[in-house]
This record gives structure tokens, C-alpha cells and sequence, in this order.
């Protein structure tokens, strides 16, 4: 790593104010996302930020200038390496900027419809796709949705999400895409779904599988207990004995198939409560002293 | 794909009043969904630019509308110029080989 103070063209005696300065000057004469082109600028706008980093920074500066940091910086935190808007600009998402400034949805008057509309004799070509990417709950993943999006572009777009859609999975709305030149058909909407994780709930196929903790005399005695599934609320009978591990079948509360609505497995887990209690320790040892048992039996030998 | 509060959180020194001013300006396009917003990977990298503009090279608001409608008419050519490009690659080599002569004759200037 070249020495800051060279990387920024100053001396050691500049002042703050100059550093400030010639990194303004650098930064903005190097910016890949001004540059797109240039290939070399990213490495070199990386290094005067990194440049400044140090020496723009006073307690910085001061160890560097002692010894005590090296010009990488010793202790710095390693940066997650950054994603400049040039890598996006020219992708499908960075469509909607382009379209932002001239302030219509006209197409027609770009460089293609003057090469292929009224100068190119009858060419045609259909408009190209776009591409967006759409989060959805879980549970509107599961049951379908209608749902409307303001695009950034001010465009409204209805979308159904049919019932049982699975995490990137893919809609294609055909004819709402970018116009097409000389009296083509438009391209056509892709909308790429992401179904957002649900804090309990997870799917696993066309069922859902869920953890549900219960107390300690709650799973002695069983309960019954009010469960929201994702298609509404159900009675839920947890048995007598029932253990850790135990798995209650919900049969049609899983997600809908043409072969016929999945279930939901609830697990149960049993819970002792938070803090040790004399009392309930003092009650399960004697009921074990004449009631013994093993739960390591099938495990054989551990002791 | 994030909020505004992990955007403001990613950053760091951004903060959620300038942000919304920038959305309110245009300058960031975000998908709103419902009453939410979502920043993509794009939006994301063109709000830390706005902020390395602003704070860090000192564009002013006025200036950087300028700056922005600049740089997005930049991308926006370059676009079209790859558009361009690969339907010139999927010629035959003969019109190829026409485009490169007529590229050069224009780059070698008027005859």
C-alpha cells in the first residue's frame, strides 16, 4: 500500500483543511460511478478513500504518523467489499432512472424508434422485458394475494399471487414490459417473487411445520389450545404425556395443491419454566424415587 | 431487498430525513408496497453515491439534480450503446466488417 500522503499528492505538514481538499479533488475526479468506463477507476478511488481514511481522520493521522498504524491501517475493520451504482446502472433495475429526467413513459423518442420506426422501412421489433423483484408475506405466498404496487416509476401494477407461490418463483405479466418499435408488441413484466420468512412457520413442500412450546404440566396433563394457522384459527388438543418431539398433524391447514391441501405439523417442545424452583425440584425427585424410569434404555450403555 | 431502516442502519451516517428528501426529489426510486418501501441492490448503491456526492464532495442540492440527471442520461446511452453493440455482434462477418470500416472513417475524420 503506497504511502497516504503521496496517494493524496500533500506533505506531511499539510493542514486538515488541505487533506480535506486534495481528497475532494481526487474523489471526485476518480468516482467509478462517474467513470464508467474506466475500468482502473474503481482501484484507485478505493485507494484514496482508504488514503483518507487514515490521514483524513486526526487521532488516525497522529498514530500513523508515530508508527503506530501502517497505511492499511492495522486495526481498521476489514470494509465488506462495496457495490458501486455502475455494476447496477445499466442492469434491468436501473431502468426506471433512465426514464426519470425526461419525464414521460415515451419510449418512441429514443435513438431505436428513429433507426427502426419512421426511417427504417416497416422494421419491427418486440419491447424487451422488465424485470422487478417482489416481496410477499408468508401467508399471502401461501393463500394467494391481490396485490397493487406503485412502481418507482409512478407505473401501478395489479398483481395476483396465486395461492401456494414458492420463494423465487417467477409471474410473468405479458404486454407490460417496454414498448415495442414500429407497431410491435410490448414486452412483457417479470416478477420475481420473494417470499419473506416467517418468524414461526416454516414450509417444507405443501406442509408447513411449525415449533409450539408448552409447559411442563401442560404437556402432563394435555391442553387445548387456540392455534392460528394460515388459514385461520383451530382448536388445538394437545394429549396427556405428551412429550418434546411429539408432532400433532393439522390436516388441510398446510399450503393449497391441485393435489389437495398440504397439513401443518406442529412439534411440540416442552419448556420447564425460567428460573430453578425448590419446590417443583423437591415434588419431581420424590415422584422419581418411586417411580423410576429410563429414558436412555434403547440408547444402551450410557451412564 | 431493504427498508429504509436498514438502509439508514447499512450507511450509517445517512439519515432517514435526508433520505426522504431525496426520495420526495426523485433522486432515489424506491418500489412501494403497500405502505412500505423497499430499496433493491440499485437503489442501495445509488443512495451511498448520492451520499459520497453530498457529504463527502459537497454537491449541493441544486448542483446534484444536475449531476444525476447527467449521470443517468450517461447510463442510459451506454444502455442503448450495448443494445447497440450485441445486435451489431449478431451480424453476419460482411456487415460487420461494413460497420467497422464506416466506425473507422468516421474516427479518422472528414476525408
Amino acid at each position: 500500500m503506497a504511502d497516504p500522503y503521496q496517494l493524496l499528492g500533500i506533505t506531511r505538514s499539510s493542514s486538515p483543511d488541505e487533506i480535506r481538499k486534495a481528497y475532494r479533488r481526487l474523489a471526485k475526479k476518480h468516482h467509478p460511478d462517474l467513470h464508467p468506463d474506466d475500468k482502473a477507476a474503481e482501484a484507485r478511488f478505493k485507494e484514496i478513500a482508504s488514503a483518507y481514511d487514515i490521514i483524513g481522520n486526526e487521532k488516525k493521522r497522529a498514530r500513523f504518523d508515530a508508527g503506530e498504524i501502517d497505511a492499511t491501517g492495522t486495526e481498521r475493520q476489514q470494509q465488506p467489499e462495496r457495490e458501486f451504482y455502475r455494476q447496477h446502472a445499466e442492469a434491468p433495475q436501473g431502468f426506471k432512472y433512465e426514464r426519470r429526467w425526461n419525464g414521460t413513459d415515451q419510449n418512441e423518442a429514443d435513438i431505436f424508434a428513429e433507426l427502426f420506426g419512421a426511417r427504417g422501412a416497416g422494421a419491427r421489433a418486440r419491447g424487451s422485458d422488465a424485470s422487478y423483484t417482489f416481496p410477499v408475506e408468508f401467508a399471502e405466498a401461501i393463500n394467494g394475494a391481490k396485490k397493487r404496487v406503485v412502481m418507482a416509476d409512478g407505473k401501478q401494477l395489479d398483481v395476483t399471487i396465486p395461492a401456494g407461490m414458492k420463494d423465487g418463483q417467477t409471474l410473468r405479466l405479458r404486454g407490460q414490459g417496454h414498448p415495442g418499435f414500429g407497431g410491435a408488441e410490448p414486452g412483457d413484466i417479470l416478477v420475481e417473487v420473494h417470499v419473506k420468512p416467517h418468524p414461526v412457520f416454516r414450509r417444507e413442500d405443501n406442509d408447513i411445520r411449525s415449533t409450539l412450546p408448552i409447559t411442563l404440566g401442560e404437556a402432563l396433563a394435555g391442553t387445548k389450545l387456540t392455534f392460528e394457522t394460515v388459514s385461520g384459527t383451530v382448536q388445538l388438543s394437545v394429549p396427556r404425556n405428551a412429550n418434546t418431539g411429539t408432532i400433532l398433524r393439522l390436516r388441510g391447514k398446510g399450503v393449497p395443491a391441485a393435489s389437495g391441501r398440504g397439513d401443518h405439523l406442529v412439534e411440540l417442545k416442552v419448556v420447564l419454566p425460567d428460573h430453578p424452583d425448590d419446590e417443583l425440584v423437591a415434588c419431581i425427585t420424590a415422584w422419581e424415587l418411586k417411580h423410576p424410569y429410563d429414558p436412555r434404555k434403547a440408547q444402551g450403555a450410557v451412564s | 431487498m431493504m427498508t429504509e431502516r436498514e438502509l439508514c442502519q447499512t450507511i450509517g451516517y445517512l439519515e432517514a430525513d435526508a433520505l426522504q428528501r431525496w426520495i420526495d426529489l426523485g433522486w432515489v426510486l424506491p418500489q412501494q408496497n403497500d405502505d412500505r418501501l423497499d430499496f433493491d441492490a440499485a437503489d442501495v448503491a445509488r443512495v451511498r453515491l448520492i451520499c459520497e456526492l453530498h457529504y463527502e464532495l459537497r454537491i449541493e442540492e441544486d448542483s446534484m439534480t444536475v449531476v444525476l440527471s447527467l449521470m443517468d442520461q450517461l447510463y442510459a446511452a451506454r444502455r442503448k450503446l450495448g443494445t447497440l453493440l450485441s445486435a451489431v455482434e449478431a451480424q453476419p462477418d460482411e456487415v460487420r466488417a461494413r460497420i467497422a470500416k464506416y466506425v473507422k472513417g468516421e474516427q479518422a475524420g472528414p476525408q
